[in-house]
């Protein structure tokens, strides 16, 4: 019954938003075509009447420029060497770091020992923003592979542990209750509490983590590096190339979207239960 | 629920494991320094940081200002972007929840823009502003922009249907209820918000600077780098970190005061 | 008041002198409830009415061995109860489902944590999901489910674990009032279909008239005591308006303290 007259409301709404609104012209997809024209026209617009000088390339040049790129070897390697050699240093530090702190989180979470001798130390790092390690890791580690994974690592970490530790934290404490209710000791509360109950917190913690990621990844890559979409950008900057510095910040983008759909699906799939909430 | 049993005793052990750990780090950290095992070219050990923190309060070389200047630069170019990314994105975030248009015409653009890490707009900052002040303020609106949005538009829409509606019956006008209804209901998304975009103004603020500035301390850390100075780098690193957590701190306080305020 | 432990009907709880003080904000004790003695008897349909924060969910709670009492202690078939166990089944007010079980994966946890066979335990869980009418929901997820559905299967997770008594924590105080009704049906149909001795709390009078064989009511206010015990001996299926009843509910009523 109750449920009959919420949706009776839901349902006034919405004829409600149909009526003020006027029929096509406030279609969603209609506006939506819409923005997105008129967003490549301005950027168009803007490029050719060279408002920023020479200094912001149109659409279809940067296009033209991602082909031409996608053919020939720039800098040793073609577009796809590029996006990979990236990717994979994302995927290596990310890997690396969420294997780490996932577990360590949920251990803090669990062992008020465990908490009480690493949460200090990490809560000393934690507000050092992770792009603050680019110098001391190329001090460290040089300029090759590894400082860059090493940047991206330490970035990415402190979002997983955070979340993997919040998640057991905030878990309703009554769940354990029924745990022990049933029977269960403190290993099943652990297993089949603690762990399934923080999934969700731990994917949120892999997709902040993944966005921090491809922003560390970009620091490092700017600041050295031979090849990767962030080499295409900074090649870009010195050469002052917009065309090639906008067909890197479209490639970024593309990867870091793609990445945390993954991510989405990924969690789709682990996590069944899960009430599809939908917003931004 | 309401069951919860607060400690009366935190055991003893607890007290002290913090203490014992964040010493122990610091002992570490100069010993390892100290001994040789990690060569100083690569790190410095606390002491020596200290020290440069009390020489850099006076002396502006080697990276040509005073610490002060150097924090008071980046305190600037923090607080120009945040207050923009808040005055564009709040206002944005709560039209698109509730006025359609602006949704369907905003959301398509924001969805594009929001995948590009804020640092990759560097370059075409620099090519439009130079490595003024103008470029990393824009590129720290960027960064702060994307949760004002968000949480926003989340508060909006999260006001509960009911009262809408109850607000219609009323005979309150669309923008009435906006104004009166949605954009309080929203308030405290909005507040969660002001702590979230602090976090990515100041991350990016330090990317910025690492790449296009002539002072600040994402420059400071840069030229500990190209200098070889581990010292200057650590030095960086810890101020960015400290002016970043006192920061947030403040932001925390002025968030709990404007929540007691809703609250009553 | 306490009702001497006499020979005739076997002696399923014993309670006696319970107290139990809460710590709140550091230092502050609240004591919440005291003295209760109390004694149920095999297959008992025992109710617990009280308003709102009269003690009377921690009392429930110290019986599942999930608080310990400060003074005073429990027994179950003559033994201590020195912590929560499978021999006593709980009903939560809030369900506290695992989100992340289907309707199976809940009803079959217990027997789960106890090592029984995959097999054995689904066919059990089968039995007691169909005995709450579930049987088309077993791969459903709680987010799935009615309010009235999820404490179904709250009540089916208890019982296919065979406890020796059901507690139960204000189970329908989220319902609304038609499904609250209709719980209070099936509650009482279980029940007489596998009969098991119960402890039911409940804020709600009418609900305990139609369940109980005996209502201990407690006072309005902490600390909670008991204030009185009445004796329902009408026959079931009862009927909300039946006179003698409403006559009763009149008595209990009057005892009442109104809490606002």
């Amino acid at each position: 019954m109750s449920s009959s007259i919420a949706n009776e409301t839901v349902g006034t709404a919405n004829a409600k938003e149909g009526i003020t609104l006027h029929g096509f012209l406030t279609n969603t997809w209609f506006l939506y075509a819409v923005s997105l024209c008129g967003f490549f026209f301005l950027w168009d617009r803007v490029a050719y009447l060279q408002i920023f000088g020479d200094s912001l390339a149109r659409p279809h040049v940067v296009a033209q420029k991602l082909y031409t790129l996608s053919q020939v070897k720039f800098a040793g390697t073609n577009l796809a060497g590029h996006i990979w050699a990236s990717t994979q240093r994302v995927l290596i530090g990310f890997g690396l770091a969420s294997v780490i702190a996932v577990p360590l989180g949920l251990f803090m979470s669990l062992n008020q020992h465990v908490n009480a001798l690493v949460k200090p130390i990490f809560d000393l790092f934690k507000p050092m923003p992770p792009i603050a390690w680019v110098s001391i890791s190329i001090l460290w580690f040089g300029i090759g592979e590894f400082s860059k994974i090493f940047i991206i690592a330490i970035g990415t970490f402190v979002p997983c542990l955070l979340n993997a530790y919040n998640g057991i934290r905030l878990i309703e404490p009554e769940l354990y209750d029924v745990i022990r209710v049933l029977g269960g000791n403190r290993k099943d509360e652990i297993f089949q509490v603690s762990f399934p109950a923080s999934f969700p917190a731990i994917f949120a913690g892999l997709q902040i983590s993944l966005s921090v990621a491809w922003t560390c990844l970009l620091a490092a890559e700017l600041m050295n590096a031979r090849n990767g979409m962030g080499f295409l950008i900074k090649r870009g900057m010195d050469t002052h190339d917009p065309a090639l510095v906008l067909g890197g910040m479209v490639l970024i983008a593309a990867m870091a979207w793609l990445s945390s759909l993954l991510i989405s699906l990924l969690e789709r799939k682990c996590c069944p239960w899960k009430r599809s909430i939908d917003n931004l | 629920m309401a069951y919860e049993e607060i400690a009366v005793n935190k055991p003893l052990i607890l007290k002290i494991l913090p203490f014992v750990s964040v010493g122990a780090f610091l002992l570490l950290w100069e010993w390892i320094v100290v001994s040789g095992t990690v060569p100083s070219v690569l790190l410095a050990p606390p002491s020596q940081v200290f020290t440069l923190f009390i020489n850099k309060l006076s002396e502006p070389n080697p990276d040509g200002a005073v610490l002060a200047v150097h924090a008071w630069t980046s305190l600037q170019e923090a607080f120009l972007g945040y207050g923009l990314s808040l005055l564009v994105g709040i206002p944005l975030g709560l039209a698109m929840g509730w006025f359609k248009v602006v949704e369907g015409l905003a959301r398509p653009i924001f969805e594009l823009i929001r995948p590009i890490p804020p640092i990759a707009w560097i370059p075409l900052t620099v090519f439009w502003f130079g490595i003024g002040l103008t470029g990393k303020v824009f590129i720290i609106w960027i960064a702060g922009i994307v949760p004002c949005v968000i949480n926003a538009y989340v508060g909006v829409r999260m006001t509960q249907p009911a009262l809408i509606q109850m607000a219609r019956t009323y005979g309150a006008t669309d923008w009435q209820i906006f104004c009166q209804l949605c954009i309080p209901s929203a308030l405290p998304m909005i507040f969660g918000a002001l702590q979230i975009a602090l976090a990515y103004c100041w991350t990016n603020l330090v990317g910025a600077e690492l790449l296009a500035a002539d002072t600040g301390l994402g420059y400071l850390i840069t030229m500990g780098g190209r200098l070889g100075r581990p010292d200057i780098v650590v030095l960086g690193m810890i101020s960015v970190g400290i002016s970043g957590a006192i920061l947030g701190f403040i932001i925390d306080c002025i968030e709990k005061k404007l929540l007691a305020g809703i609250r009553r | 008041m306490t009702t001497a432990g006499t020979a005739c009907p076997p002696l399923k709880i014993h309670c006696e002198d319970i107290s139990k003080t809460f710590i709140q904000k550091g230092h502050i004790g609240v004591p919440v409830v005291r003295d209760i003695n109390l004694d149920v008897e095999e297959n008992e349909f025992l109710v617990v009415l009280g308003p709102g924060q009269c003690g009377k969910s921690t009392l429930l709670r110290i019986i599942a061995g999930l608080e310990t009492p400060d003074t005073g202690y429990v027994t179950l078939d003559g033994d201590p109860v020195t912590g929560p166990g499978p021999d006593r089944g709980l009903v939560f007010q809030g369900y506290m489902l695992f989100a992340w079980e289907t309707v199976m994966g809940n009803v079959e946890m217990g027997l789960k944590l106890r090592g029984i066979p995959k097999k054995e335990r689904q066919a059990i869980a089968r039995h007691y999901i169909k005995l709450v009418g579930l049987e088309d929901f077993e791969k459903h997820y709680p987010h799935q489910l009615s309010g009235g559905m999820k404490q179904r299967v709250g009540i089916a997770r208890a019982y296919a674990n065979s406890p020796k008594v059901m507690l139960l924590d204000e189970p329908f105080g989220q319902l609304d009032a038609q499904t609250r009704m209709y719980m209070q049906h099936e509650t009482a149909r279980i029940w007489e279909h596998e009969k098991r001795t119960v402890i039911f709390v409940t804020n709600n009078i009418d609900e305990a008239l139609f369940l109980a064989d005996r209502i201990i009511l407690m006072e309005g206010k902490l600390p909670g005591r008991i204030k009185k015990e009445y004796v329902i001996d009408f026959p079931r299926p009862r009927d909300h308006a039946h006179k003698s009843i409403l006559e009763l509910r009149a008595v209990i009523t009057a005892e009442t303290e109104l809490v606002l």
